[in-house]
């Protein structure tokens, strides 16, 4: 291994030694994400431009270091945490809009360009970006890409996947290619595809090609008011079942309520069991009709209140609560661990149940905030690390949740990544010829094991840094695959 | 993870770990913050800031200078304590992180101890600041200003706080002697006190003023009481909280017997007094005094719902003052305001509400970064090309006015009470 020094001079010979971070107590700063996981790079670049990212990525290699990508580090999978130290590559300089084109309707776009930052752009063409992840206002477009990220209004307009024409990437070997184009580009191997929700695997964006949808010409958000959870929950399937798709159909638990109103008044209903947050856009003519028929399905299993945001300053405030609810919980502990599964829908009800089961077993608080519309559940389980064993205990509880989506046909991630701690679930739904063959696509790249590793694929050693690993494994059962 | 071993030098007034454990460290907080969108770098953001008050914390990392640099660069804009959906409390966490630096101080101890000097002997004693502001006071509106602006001898340091003297520089406003005799007799709705503060009323004499016609035409009748002085922000912001606490009794103790609303219209000073419940939280003999006045105290914009209005026109430019929009969350009021009168067209320049760079002392010790963030607004500026710029805190007011110079364009700058007043004074000289 080199030293230290050796490293650090090396990055400074491609990025500039203005743009590279030794310090021990700078590199902390680079020590976690939105998550509970924790590791400490051994210096940080930042560079300016592909070209240099290149020089970065080549220079790491030369020297055996391993690598690890940095948007904002917002992420909720441990996606950005250099779990094997080495250099973290933070993309945070690369940040303009480059080009917006109204006609063609895309943007071309730096990876650290903020996801709200681009909708904020292209709004005056009466355009807007559509994924739209709760973290939007400092998540990075970059990040989206590599965690295939989505967001509230996924459900109508699909995920980042369906938003990316084309990037340019410096792949895992430091080579510098764009995968996709301009425009859609049906023939041959999709490796944009590939290389979309790949959580930095393969290699660094350095641009990135986005579509850009129309602002709708109408929207009406409602917000329903129920006793429980199960009531929403049967709610969600009887409104896709009477034959449209809601823009966003949005969950939230008492737990959240109270934890987003308390954060920005947003006029959620203290009382609440549950609420469900429906958002429809298209025609007035359309949405009014279907905006009926949601309140007529909602009053029929149980709602108290069906209510109608009245205006932009209403509606911008539900949304606002459910945005932030989820950072809005450490208003309640001072650590939660987010799991990210996804269930078909007829199966809510029942996997809501076992949520439940799971917290009063453990006696853990669990809060739920989820797109319901989706499946893509987020139980939050709420403890504080301080805690002697809190956090085995949690990663257990979580664990168990994660088996029940699973057992219910569902999968481990809907948005956030499999990043660091949820990669031994792997195994429940892939067998080892899967995984193998994702672990081949990695090389295809270039990266053999040191470019973001310990993230994605159970395989790879050397990622006992990260403290809580082996608790996770133990919580996976006797038939991981570690 | 916590540790038993703390690092603070100074452990009485450390950030607690409450507060520090409020941080979920979710990241929403990057994008708001002034130096984290000029830098790119999580070491200048508030999630990094906070989390370095945790490695000392829990007695991980000494308080290195580099700490000490990352916090000094800090504004203490609070932008992210607006945008925090956990609710931490970065204001007071970065106080007390400043408060260390006084006893650590492993850098630069000499120029600490010469601003406390200054912030303690000039600013917060009426008479000194006085006698040090009159030569300013001939300066700012003197043909010599103008010679020295062509000479080029305005470098540097002395470059940065000549740009901080405003252009026109009425008489100062100072609290009255004696108590006026019909302070008594007054009822609660309709008086109140006008908070003078230290430099607001020696180069902002004509804001007071222009406040005090604006609330009588309001119907409130506003009385700068005896006794009051500098309310210690400044002090609080560089960790000198002992200071600011000796400031904040001596308020108290003089407004406390007074009716009505305390009013003032410098959004870093209104943020502080309404936080003087917090910053005496700990002293059992002042804690309720200080809840009870803090709850009084209101901005100048919040309590003007009878103005009449008038006309004034042109294009204005709002730019939320730091204090006000994100430490007291007032955003309506003042757009409202102008809102309602006549003529009075307003622009929304992108990034109104993000820090101008003027902090209080931090153009004058930070001048770097101070400059690109005025150079920001002198491009927005430049680009919306108002007739006025209107702002609600003398800092802000002072950057601004170098940033018009720096746009080139003919931009007049205003206090909020300014526009109000001559608003309603033409509105009145069309009605005679």
């Amino acid at each position: 291994m080199p030293t230290r020094r050796e490293v650090v001079a090396a990055l400074a010979e491609a990025v500039g030694p203005a743009n590279v971070m030794w310090r021990p107590e700078d590199l902390a700063v680079y020590e976690f994400d939105g998550t509970i996981e924790r590791s400490t790079p051994h210096a940080v670049a930042l560079p300016a431009n592909a070209a240099e990212t290149a020089a970065v990525v080549r220079a790491c290699n030369r020297l055996g270091v391993p690598v690890t990508p940095r948007g904002a580090g917002t992420g909720l999978s441990g996606g950005s945490v250099p779990a094997r130290r080495g250099v973290v590559i933070s993309t945070a300089r690369m940040r303009s809009i480059l080009e917006i084109d109204p006609v063609d309707r895309i943007a071309i776009v730096e990876p650290g360009v903020p996801n709200l930052d681009l909708s904020k752009a292209a709004a005056p063409y009466g355009l807007f970006y559509a994924p739209d992840p709760s973290s939007q206002q400092a998540c990075t477009i970059g990040g989206n890409v590599a965690e295939n990220a989505g967001g509230p209004h996924c459900l109508a307009l699909g995920v980042t996947q369906n938003h990316v024409l084309g990037i340019e990437v410096v792949t895992a070997s430091g080579e510098l290619t764009w995968l996709g184009g301009r425009v859609p580009d049906a023939l041959g191997f999709d490796l944009r595809g590939a290389f979309i929700g790949s959580e930095g695997t393969l290699g660094i964006a350095t641009k990135v090609i986005v579509r850009l949808v129309p602002s709708p010409a109408s929207v009406i958000t409602l917000l329903a008011v129920f006793d429980s959870v199960q009531q929403a929950s049967e709610t969600v399937s009887a409104i896709i079942s009477a034959g449209m798709i809601p823009a966003a159909m949005e969950m939230m638990d008492r737990l959240c309520l109270q934890a987003a109103e308390a954060g920005f008044q947003c006029g959620y209903p203290p009382d609440a069991g549950a609420v469900l947050l429906v958002e429809l856009d298209g025609l007035p003519d359309i949405i009014d009709g279907q905006a009926a028929t949601v309140r007529a399905e909602c009053l029929e299993r149980g709602a108290k209140e069906v209510r109608l945001a009245s205006g932009q300053r209403e509606r911008e405030m539900l949304w606002k609560g459910r945005k932030g609810a989820i950072p809005a919980l450490g208003r309640l502990a001072p650590n939660y661990y987010i799991l990210d599964g996804v269930v078909p829908r007829s199966k809510l009800v029942e996997v809501m149940e076992t949520v439940s089961t799971v917290s009063e077993r453990f006696d853990i608080p669990i809060a739920n905030v989820f797109h319901a519309g989706d499946g893509n559940l987020h139980p939050l389980v709420l403890f504080d690390e301080r805690t002697p064993g809190a956090k085995s205990r949690v990663l257990e509880a979580g664990g168990e949740i994660m088996r029940a989506c699973v057992d219910a046909g569902g999968a481990l991630s809907g948005e956030h990544g499999i990043g660091a701690e949820k990669r031994m679930f792997m195994p429940w739904l892939y067998n080892e010829t899967d995984i193998e063959n994702m672990a081949r696509l990695r090389t295809v790249f270039g990266n053999t094991g040191d470019f973001n590793p310990c993230k994605l694929l159970p395989t790879g050693t050397g990622c006992g840094e990260m403290a809580h690993q082996a608790a996770a494994i133990a919580a996976a059962g006797p038939d991981a695959y570690v | 993870m916590a540790s038993d071993s703390p690092l603070w030098p100074l452990l009485s007034e450390a950030p607690t770990a409450e507060d520090l454990a409020r941080c979920v460290h979710c990241g929403l907080c990057l994008s708001s913050c002034p130096t984290y969108i000029v830098t790119g770098l999580e070491v200048e953001s508030p999630r990094g800031r906070i989390h370095m008050a945790k490695l000392v914390n829990e007695g991980r990392s000494e308080l290195t200078p580099a700490i000490q640099q990352h916090w000094e660069l800090c504004l203490q804009c609070r932008a992210c304590e607006a945008v925090c959906p956990s609710g931490v409390p970065y204001g007071r966490i970065q106080e007390h992180a400043r408060a260390q630096l006084d006893h650590a101080a492993p850098k630069q101890r000499g120029q600490r101890r010469v601003r406390k000097f200054l912030l303690r002997n000039v600013i917060a004693r009426p008479r000194v600041l006085a006698a040090a502001m009159a030569p300013a006071r001939w300066y700012a509106n003197s043909f010599a200003r103008r010679l020295a602006r062509r000479s080029g001898l305005l470098r540097g340091r002395l470059g940065a706080m000549e740009s901080q003297l405003p252009r026109n520089v009425g008489r100062p406003y100072r609290p009255a002697n004696t108590a006026s005799p019909s302070a008594a007799a007054t009822d609660e709705t309709s008086s109140g006190v006008l908070f003078t503060g230290c430099v607001m009323g020696e180069l902002f004499g004509n804001v007071h003023r222009a406040t005090e016609r604006v609330y009588a035409r309001a119907g409130i009748d506003l009385r700068a009481t005896p006794g009051q002085g500098c309310c210690g922000a400044l002090h609080a912001h560089d960790g000198d909280l002992e200071f600011a606490r000796k400031l904040a009794r001596k308020n108290i103790a003089a407004l406390e017997t007074t009716t009505g609303p305390i009013v003032v219209n410098s959004a870093g000073c209104g943020a502080a007094m309404k936080e003087y419940g917090d910053l005496l939280s700990g002293d059992p003999k002042w804690a309720s005094r200080a809840a009870a006045f803090a709850v009084r105290v209101k901005d100048s914009s919040e309590l003007l719902n009878d103005f009449p209005g008038g006309s004034f026109e042109g294009r204005v430019a709002y730019q939320d003052a730091c204090h006000l929009a994100h430490a007291q969350r007032i955003r309506e009021q003042p757009r409202t305001l102008l809102g309602t009168l006549a003529g009075c067209s307003l622009v929304e320049t992108p990034g109104a509400d993000v820090c101008c760079g003027a902090a209080g002392i931090y153009s004058l010790v930070q001048s770097e970064m101070s400059g690109v963030l005025r150079q920001r607004k002198a491009d927005q500026f430049a680009a919306a090309r108002p007739d006025v710029v209107v702002t609600a805190n003398p800092g802000c007011h002072l950057q601004y006015e170098a940033a018009v110079r720096q746009a080139g364009i003919p931009a007049r700058v205003m206090h909020l009470m300014e526009v109000l007043d001559e608003a309603a004074s033409s509105n009145s000289q069309q009605q005679d």
